[in-house]
């Protein structure tokens, strides 16, 4: 794919979240992240999903004690191209809706966050443990930097 | 395992654990009669835990722990995080290191798909076909091991390179290798493609329609037997791949017999590769320099592992630890595409259904946990589902 | 043990080093009179040692031809071939294998994750070693083993059991 095809379709994503965008980084020439808030997540998710733009590629969650929030990455692939949704969730109870919806395989993406960082996908199907035991403790997240775990 | 067909009742001999202990099985199927109503999975068994250790070992510590997460694919895993690592820093591994990354990856998909034509005969009762594969898969293990030193967990990568050149001694011995495999190949294709036994099991068997593929974010051969275009080679070539002609192979079936031929033929691509690579070994270095503590930075990699796409996220904290590697494989997004197709499909057609999107091989205690319709759940060992589905077609051709 | 690749990088499976020919062939002997049924268990591996043991039942190595059977079963097995560090979920179910078991049984421990947890010591979702859980007799290093090895450490110990008085002093016997 040339570097042409690329800056296109990532002026595309730009431009079809251009309504929900806070704030844009170009970190590496083939990625675009867009910052949005946690309720527009859904809105600019089935944009993407309609207009057919790439493939939801990994949802990754990240934790940040010392600002007192935790962020959830939605990155998309076409091609080369990289697209990294991000939304800033609250410590204290990070919420975000369910994109299972749209893109019914996100399911095991979400249940891999719900229960390392205590996430919760609002309508999401299943809440059941994908990786941890099921007699691990309710209120220990694993990925969540505040935990021990050694 | 007794089946009572004009009662259809299920009486299952208990695998190793007794049924009323709960059980983390893998897979939940509901059924009504024969069909599959409803499948999810269940998976942890082999979580260790690496996303959360890598956080507090230094970069290089978490390369040997990160090449572990897979004995088959160990290679793309090392590769992905060493080039995400040397993203962060903005280094570029020498074009030879480039180069011998690509040979080892290769050499590796041969193995891979090998192995997993190897193991889904044997889902499929073709014992015959399992034995020859593997047997043949030991060429291209003598191959890698003459390379790198070691038959599974090759360690080829260093952060910035490779730990090790190609002599002419390897040259040959690889060229060797893939003459004999390539002709053994053409063995195979016959096989997929013309024996009725195996056609029987795979011919409109699991069909992924291409719009379902794209938008689930099937990759890999899964993908591309059901006509999606996507290989990360080509589209978004990574460690000098774009210095080779890389073909995407394509089917427009979508069946099981769509995905075996599709891997064959990406066998049959690899070997091509592979003298391609040897042909044109760049001259230099094979490490460049790299620091030990990275400034905060974030970064994507993505590798066309032998089963799709492998995706690294990984940041940096200006420290000499990782901040976080976020790692998803292409079995996560395969396998709930295939458990949304198995709906609709005879019970008998699971164990195909699932190994055709070439899952990590396991062992025999992988569980599956089946729920009849005003029935209670029944516990599956997977060899019982194996032979429940090779014992349906049998009685099928009588 | 180890199979070194010889000058030109070949490695060279031809030259069977005697320690590894005398175990076979006493392990022939024993094989005759007392065919093993093994029963493989995974309790947590990346797949690699389960792999190089699932190529001891294939042509080259074919381990059947030497009396052992790979098999279903922890009720039919004489021998349980164990990999993986033991996640959490595993570990119970390993108990419950081995107690399926009937006497007189043993147990094989394969690979580094196996004997030590290898590379995953210290990860929060693992035991990290077999004989916490279950006692061990033969542990094979490696990471993983290749086939050969698995096959000496079963031959040891089987060995092992001919003479049980004696304390197994060689690779076959517990790490220090």
């Amino acid at each position: 794919m040339s570097a042409a095809n690329v800056e296109t379709l990532l002026k595309e994503a730009e431009s079809l979240l251009a309504e929900w965008t806070t704030q844009t980084n170009t970190p590496e020439p083939n990625r675009l992240d867009i910052w949005l808030e946690a309720a527009d997540v859904v809105p600019a998710m089935a944009a993407l999903v309609e207009a057919r733009w790439g493939y939801l590629i990994s949802i990754t969650g990240l934790d940040f004690p010392k600002e007192d929030k935790m962020e959830a990455i939605y990155h998309l692939g076409s091609g080369a191209a990289v697209l990294g949704l991000r939304a800033a969730l609250d410590r204290s109870a990070p919420t975000v809706a369910s994109v299972c919806h749209l893109i019914p395989s996100a399911t095991l993406l979400e249940r891999e966050v719900v229960e390392m960082f205590g996430v919760t996908f609002t309508d999401t199907p299943d809440t059941s443990h994908l990786y941890l035991p099921d007699n691990w403790p309710d209120d220990v997240y694993p990925l969540r930097k505040d935990t021990k775990l050694d | 395992m007794v089946m009572e067909e004009d009662q259809k009742k299920f009486v299952i001999p208990i695998g190793p654990q007794h049924p009323a202990l709960k059980e983390p099985a893998h897979f939940e199927l509901t059924v009504d009669g024969e069909t599959v109503t409803g499948a999810t999975a269940r998976l942890g068994y082999a979580h260790r835990g690496i996303e959360k250790a890598v956080e507090s070992k230094n970069y290089t510590q978490a390369l040997y722990m990160l090449e572990r997460v897979c004995g088959i694919c160990s290679h793309v895993h090392a590769t992905a995080y060493a080039i995400g690592v040397e993203q962060l820093q903005d280094v570029t591994a020498p074009p030879r290191a480039q180069a011998i990354r690509v040979l080892v990856a290769e050499m590796e998909r041969i193995h891979s798909h090998l192995l997993w034509l190897g193991v889904a005969a044997h889902e499929a009762g073709f014992d015959t076909l399992f034995m020859f594969t593997w047997r043949d898969r030991e060429t291209i293990m003598d191959a890698l091991e003459a390379l790198t030193g070691n038959r599974v967990h090759y360690s080829a990568n260093v952060i910035g390179g490779v730990k090790f050149d190609v002599t002419p001694e390897h040259v040959t011995s690889i060229l060797r290798a893939v003459d004999f495999l390539e002709e053994r190949t053409n063995h195979y294709m016959d096989i997929v493609n013309n024996d009725a036994v195996f056609l029987q099991r795979t011919r409109g068997i699991g069909v992924m329609p291409k719009e379902k593929a794209e938008i689930l974010g099937v990759t890999g051969p899964t993908a591309r037997a059901s006509g999606v275009t996507r290989d990360l080679r080509i589209d978004a070539p990574y460690s000098g791949y774009d210095n080779y002609t890389t073909e995407m192979i394509l089917d427009d079936r979508g069946d099981l017999e769509a995905r075996f031929a599709v891997r064959v033929r990406e066998l049959f691509e690899a070997y091509r590769i592979i003298r391609e690579v040897l042909d044109n070994l760049p001259p230099g270095d094979l490490t460049a320099r790299i620091k030990r503590r990275i400034n905060e930075a974030e970064t994507v990699s993505r590798i066309e592992a032998p089963r799709g796409e492998l995706f690294y996220f990984v940041r940096s904290n200006g420290s000499d630890q990782p901040d976080r590697v976020k790692v998803r494989t292409p079995t996560i997004c395969n396998m709930a595409s295939v458990l949304s197709l198995a709906v609709g499909h005879q019970l008998a057609d699971v164990p195909m259904i699932l190994v055709g999107v070439d899952p990590c091989f396991s062992c025999n205690d992988r569980m599956i946990r089946v729920k009849r319709s005003g029935h209670d759940h029944e516990l599956f060992t997977w060899d019982q589902l194996r032979r429940y589905g090779i014992e349906y077609y049998q009685r099928k051709v009588r | 043990m180890v199979h070194n690749a010889d000058s030109n990088g070949n490695a060279s499976n031809l030259d069977i080093p005697k320690p590894w020919k005398d175990a076979i062939d006493q392990f022939k002997t024993w094989a005759r009179l007392n065919s093993p049924w093994a029963v493989h268990f995974n309790s947590g591996s990346c797949n690699g040692c389960d792999i190089e043991i699932l190529a001891t039942i294939t042509p080259r190595y074919d381990v059947e031809r030497l009396g052992i059977k790979l098999q279903g079963s922890p009720r039919h097995a004489d021998v349980m071939v164990v990999t993986g560090a033991v996640s959490l979920q595993a570990a119970e179910r390993l108990r419950r294998s081995y107690e399926q078991m009937p006497e007189p049984k043993f147990v094989v421990a394969v690979g580094s994750c196996a004997l030590s947890g290898g590379a995953f010591q210290g990860c929060y979702n693992v035991v990290g070693r077999v004989d916490e859980v279950i006692p061990v007799d033969v542990y094979v290093p490696g990471c993983p083993p290749r086939p050969e090895a698995i096959i000496y450490g079963i031959a040891q110990l089987l060995e092992k059991l001919k003479t049980p008085a004696t304390p197994s002093d060689d690779h076959g016997g517990e790490p220090e």
